[in-house]
């Protein structure tokens, strides 16, 4: 049974990363009694402990095989589907051939092709003509044309799609033909499925191989048909070639590494440098994820967002003040560019913060004060760690209370006040939950600014007479200022890039208003909207939730790199 | 050069300062105190809230039945075979027996109502039950099963707004056709009356008011929206005039409508349902819901009545009396809500539980402990004990500490194009899931992992290198022994906050609704699963109501494991800490 494939293939893997771990310990065992044997155990003539003998043999008996087969497990799978592809490819490479023929000679589809390509080309002629129109200035502005000219471009969209769907139409019974042709000549199953990946769209590409992965794994597939199981056979065939040689070529390693060191073993080897130093270079190399991770956050977001602003001009992004990516549903729809305008998004998402922060600063403020300057020990020891739970809490609890409590709290207020129409899902409740999240944020980074206060100031000011609220505003809170304002600045940018209170409190609607009470969007709701369900990933709308990913790292790193320099500036002051 | 009584005025003028500076400094003080205050309260009323609606949705009201398992309806094949167990109607089995349970009830309306008592997702319950056993074809099985959301949530008193009236008559009822005509010896019902009474002329007011508005606002509109409004105004007018007749009674008996509160009277296992009152308290009309509508001077008989109107709430009367029928019966149970621990995700609250996200959630810390807790250790390692002091070190504190500032939903992001897009790695998977997360978390262990070991006084390393241990011997066998405590408290703690993040792993499609727990094995990494925060940002936006209990429930689970993990992670600290 194709189940029982999948279970012994797996069990290779499991029983050579066994074998592996044996290896490594026999590696061990065999490098250490090596050591031991080659002084005739008098172990003060080695040059290092017995132990890092046996440590140097099973690291490169083990990691350079295991490293293989953490590349097999990333790249294993990808590489059983290019290889099943090309192999279904070429065995179709005789069918296609034949369609190639047939579509040429087809006199149908000739033309049908040529009407729709003129079609584009009309389409093209008036796509210039009307960012020529929209760019020009003085006398050549032309409103009237440019409305005429823009329905004359809907009309001919419409006529392109309709025509490029009867091309394809014409061609799908093309392919159909040819493809019972085919069966009919006897062509083989593998042909036949080569035949239809190579013909299928590519979303059903896609659809065609995962199904036959589900068969060839023995799993529950979406359909079922011949050309599919072919395929898996294909796909199981070289998922075992593959693992096979995955596996074979793990042991080879492992061996070959065992094999080698053990040689290298003697009572001069310098066993524990060798070990050492590997144990550094991995240390090092740790320490470079962190720089790998920034590195490939800015790759990732720089790209998909060059590729985002070759559709949608920068400007026009950054400065433009209509939001709505929604429209473009399919790739040949008219409008299907949307409006790419961020700026109700970025307006949104300062009116939050600004919330937040008038929630926020006074009241973490007060408690860092109080904290530090009043407080007993006492008192201290409990109220600092339940200002702590607050930080603790999940955002999405902070969202779900904001949407449970809070929201319809601010409604019936606003609505007993007069207000007309306010809605539960408001900038206001958002930001109201946010700075709640925000305050022990604040209170225990101004907590730490205030404590760093030298004493002595403290002193001075009460041996002036200056009691100690007059102390803490004239003289402790200036020493302190640049790292509150570092404080606040962290805080913000905390704000700005929180997800999920937004997401659930402040609703979608793309609003530029300067009403609390309106439902508003932010930044982080729009990158969650744009990238949660089903989306292709060339399309406009979702790349531009990489372009405002990029603009989010942006600015919160700005404002951290500002925090930073502020906050270690005043350090110095007072070293 | 006096000694004059006027340096009286300047200590005067200072006592009067003094005063109102001890008062700023009050004022000032009251403040701080203030702002803790806020602080706690709002702590308090987050946690209330969610734990005042969330404590109910751990306890589950439950349908307890006898349903005839007959052959020629579980297994039509008859050959008792699993293929043929697998094609019985066990929906009919559990409409069989409600039907028993309820006689009286044979329409096809009132049996279709009758059947919402529950969900037929149960069905596939008792399918497994019968698979598991397949001695029960044929006999009689004892099934406990979930009572519909609503109903649940109806027991639990959080639904409506109800109360039971005292009676004093007796009562005696007779049926014509379909209407009971109700007469009690005392005016038992006149409070009720007045009470109907006053809600109607209440309603026709505010429909009055409401048309006063709409007829103030017609002059500012623009003229196209005038038609619309002005009918409006009329259809609101209508039912104002025809509220404040039907209040006067003309025929001395006041209707009950969807409107009012419902009404249902309940004597010795039998229960009407009014839809009229008499004004002179004695006498009502309604129809039977349950029984034979034959009451003989009954003194042992109740008011019953539903304040919020039956237009206005999710369950009929005719279920809330069912429901109560069988709570009187101990048909019903209230039990532990094993439903929220044992299931997974389902699209009918009742079933819907934690137990795949919970799933999902462990397969994904695996991931992330296992990656992010060597990784951070190895770089504070490497950076507090190896790293010459140059531009390359610099470079990685600073990203370090610019990581640990990147929002979260950045980190999605990146997983999503690096992971997902480029690696082809599965989407929806704890495998990602958990990658993405450690790198979250790296900055956080890195940071506590080098505060450890700066903790670690350099008489430590300096004794170790001065009986010739190399850098490496010094650095792992005395310094990180004594900086693993503050390791461990450090690296719980980011766990801990990696367990409650939601937002990059919405980016890499663990968002969907999975109603399979994902295998606790090597293959459940790469299988679609959901995590504990995602379930509970999932149910937040849940239509149903009962999935704001479900929601808060989970919340309070997520809490739960959140304070085990930082509990151990204090006991930790103040256990292993020491100070030099």
């Amino acid at each position: 049974m194709a189940f029982g494939l999948g279970l012994d293939c797996m069990s290779i893997i499991t029983i050579v990363a066994l074998a592996l771990l044996v290896m490594i310990a026999g590696g061990f065992y065999v490098g250490r009694s090596r050591a031991i044997t080659a002084v005739e155990g008098a172990t003060a003539g080695l040059h290092s402990l017995p132990n890092y003998h046996g440590y140097y043999v099973a690291i490169w008996t083990g990691v350079p095989a295991f490293f293989l087969l953490g590349l097999y497990a990333i790249f294993g799978g990808q590489l059983v589907d290019r290889l099943a592809v090309s192999e279904l490819r070429a065995q179709a490479a005789e069918i296609n051939r034949l369609l190639d023929d047939t579509l040429a000679a087809d006199t149908d589809f000739i033309e049908l092709n040529h009407a729709a390509e003129n079609l584009r080309g009309r389409v093209d002629a008036l796509n210039d003509e009307i960012s020529a129109l929209r760019n020009a200035r003085g006398d050549n502005r032309d409103p009237d044309r440019l409305t005429r000219l823009r329905a004359e471009q809907i009309e001919a969209l419409n006529l392109s799609t309709a025509a490029e769907d009867a091309v394809r139409a014409r061609r799908q019974a093309v392919v159909a033909a040819v493809g019972a042709d085919a069966v009919t000549d006897g062509a083989s199953e593998r042909a036949l499925a080569g035949y239809e990946l190579a013909q299928a769209p590519r979303e059903r590409r896609q659809l065609f191989l995962s199904d036959s992965r589900r068969i060839a794994s023995g799993e529950l597939a979406s359909r079922d048909s011949v050309a599919l199981r072919a395929a898996a056979q294909a796909i199981a065939g070289y998922d075992r070639n593959v693992k096979i040689g995955a596996a074979v070529l793990a042991l080879a390693l492992g061996a070959l590494g065992f094999g080698l060191t053990r040689a290298r073993i003697s009572s001069q080897f310098r066993a524990r440098n060798n070990v050492e130093r590997l144990v550094t270079a991995a240390l090092l190399l740790s320490s470079v994820i962190a720089i790998l991770t920034t590195v490939g956050i800015v790759l990732s977001l720089l790209f998909e967002s060059l590729r985002f602003f070759a559709s949608v001009p920068v400007l026009d992004f950054l400065f433009g003040l209509q939001w709505s990516p929604q429209i473009a549903i399919r790739a040949d729809q008219v409008g299907q560019s949307g409006a790419f305008g961020a700026v109700p998004l970025f307006a949104g998402t300062a009116m939050i913060t600004v919330i937040a922060m008038v929630v926020a600063v006074p009241i973490g403020l007060f408690s860092a004060i109080y904290l530090s300057e009043y407080a007993g020990p006492k008192f201290r020891q409990i109220a600092k760690p339940v200002l702590e739970i607050l930080a603790g809490i999940p955002t999405v609890v902070y969202g779900f209370f904001a949407l449970l409590a809070v929201g319809p709290a601010i409604r019936t207020l606003f609505t007993a006040l007069g207000f007309e129409s306010v809605v539960t899902q408001s900038a206001l409740s958002a930001g109201l939950v946010m700075g709640v999240m925000i305050i022990p944020f604040i209170s225990s980074l101004s907590d730490d600014v205030i404590n760093a206060v030298p004493q002595s100031l403290r002193d001075g000011s009460f041996a002036m007479g200056a009691t100690r609220s007059e102390t803490i505003t004239q003289i402790v809170m200036p020493a302190a200022l640049p790292g509150i304002v570092g404080a606040i600045l962290l805080a913000v940018s905390r704000a700005v890039g929180e997800t999920m209170i937004v997401v659930m409190a402040a609703g979608q609607g793309a609003n530029l208003t300067a009403n609390p009470l309106e439902s508003v969007t932010t930044i982080t709701v729009q990158i969650v909207m744009l990238l949660t369900g089903d989306q292709e990933f060339d399309s406009p709308k979702t790349l531009s939730a990489f372009a405002l990913g990029l603009v989010l790292f942006v600015l919160t790193l700005l404002m951290n790199v500002v925090a930073l320099r502020v906050v270690q500036k005043y350090r110095e002051k007072y070293d | 050069m006096t000694d004059s009584p006027r340096t009286f005025p300047v200590r005067e003028d200072v006592e009067r300062r003094l005063a109102k500076r001890y008062r700023a400094e009050l004022r000032f003080r009251t403040a701080g105190l203030t702002a803790i205050g806020i602080a706690v309260a709002i702590l308090c009323i987050l946690i209330g809230s969610i734990a005042s609606e969330g404590v109910p949705a751990f306890t589950a009201k439950e349908l307890v039945l006898r349903v005839e398992l007959d052959a020629d309806r579980v297994d039509p094949e008859g050959d008792g075979s699993v293929a043929s167990l697998r094609r019985g109607s066990y929906n009919r089995v559990l409409q069989d027996a409600l039907r028993e349970a309820f006689p009286g009830v044979t329409a096809r309306n009132d049996l279709r109502t009758l059947f919402g008592l529950y969900t037929p997702l149960n069905a596939t319950r008792l399918m497994d039950a019968v698979l598991d056993d397949p001695a029960l074809v044929g006999n009689s099985y004892v099934f406990t099963m979930p009572l519909a959301d609503d109903l649940d949530l109806y027991l639990k008193g959080r639904l409506v707004e109800d109360r039971t009236l005292p009676t004093a008559g007796r009562l005696t009822a007779s049926t014509d056709g379909d209407i009971v005509s109700l007469r009690s010896t005392t005016a038992d019902f006149t409070a009720l009356a007045r009470e109907i009474e006053q809600s109607m002329a209440a309603e026709a007011r505010t429909l009055e008011l409401r048309v006063e508005q709409v007829r103030l606002a017609l002059d500012q509109v623009p003229a196209a929206d005038a038609p619309r409004l002005q009918a409006e105004a009329d259809r609101h007018a209508a039912a104002a005039v025809n509220l404040r007749q039907l209040a006067r009674a003309p025929d001395g008996f006041l209707p009950l409508t969807g409107d009012v509160p419902s009404v249902i009277v309940e004597s010795g296992g039998q229960a009407f349902r009014l839809t009229q009152l008499a004004v002179d308290g004695k006498s009502a009309r309604g129809e039977v819901v349950l029984g034979s509508g034959l009451v003989e001077n009954a003194d042992d008989w109740t008011l019953y009545v539903v304040d919020t109107p039956e237009s206005r709430r999710r369950v009929s009367d005719q279920l809330i009396i069912w429901t109560r029928s069988l709570v009187e019966r101990e048909m019903i149970q209230t039990g532990f809500n094993t439903y929220l621990f044992a299931n997974a995700d389902s699209r009918e609250p009742e079933l819907a539980g934690i137990k795949g996200a919970l799933y999902g959630s462990i397969l994904t810390m695996i991931i992330t402990m296992f990656l992010s807790v060597p990784i951070g250790v190895f770089t504070a390692v490497y950076l507090e004990e190896y790293a010459p002091k140059n531009r390359v070190t610099d470079f990685i504190e600073v990203n370090i500490n610019n990581l640990a500032a990147v929002p979260s939903i950045v980190f999605g992001l990146l997983g999503l194009a690096v992971f997902i897009n480029f690696f082809g790695l599965p989407r929806s998977a704890p495998l990602v899931g958990g990658l993405v997360l450690s790198l979250m978390t790296l900055p956080t262990v890195i940071i506590a992992t080098r505060a450890a070991l700066k903790a670690v006084p350099p008489s430590i390393r300096q004794a170790a290198l001065g009986v010739g241990a190399s850098k490496t011997q010094a650095v792992f066998h005395h310094v990180l022994p004594l900086a693993a405590p503050g390791i461990l408290t450090g690296s719980i703690i980011g766990l801990a906050q990696a367990l409650g993040e939601t937002a990059p792993l919405l980016m890499i499609g663990m968002v969907a609704f999975i109603a399979d727990a994902p295998s606790l094995g090597l293959a459940g990494f790469t299988e679609p699963a959901t995590v504990m925060p995602v379930q509970i940002f999932l149910w937040s936006d849940g239509a149903e109501r009962a999935f704001e209990a479900r929601t808060a429930a989970a919340i309070l689970i997520l809490l739960a494991l959140m304070i085990g993990f930082n509990a151990v992670a204090i006991y930790l600290r103040r256990r292993f800490e020491r100070r030099w």
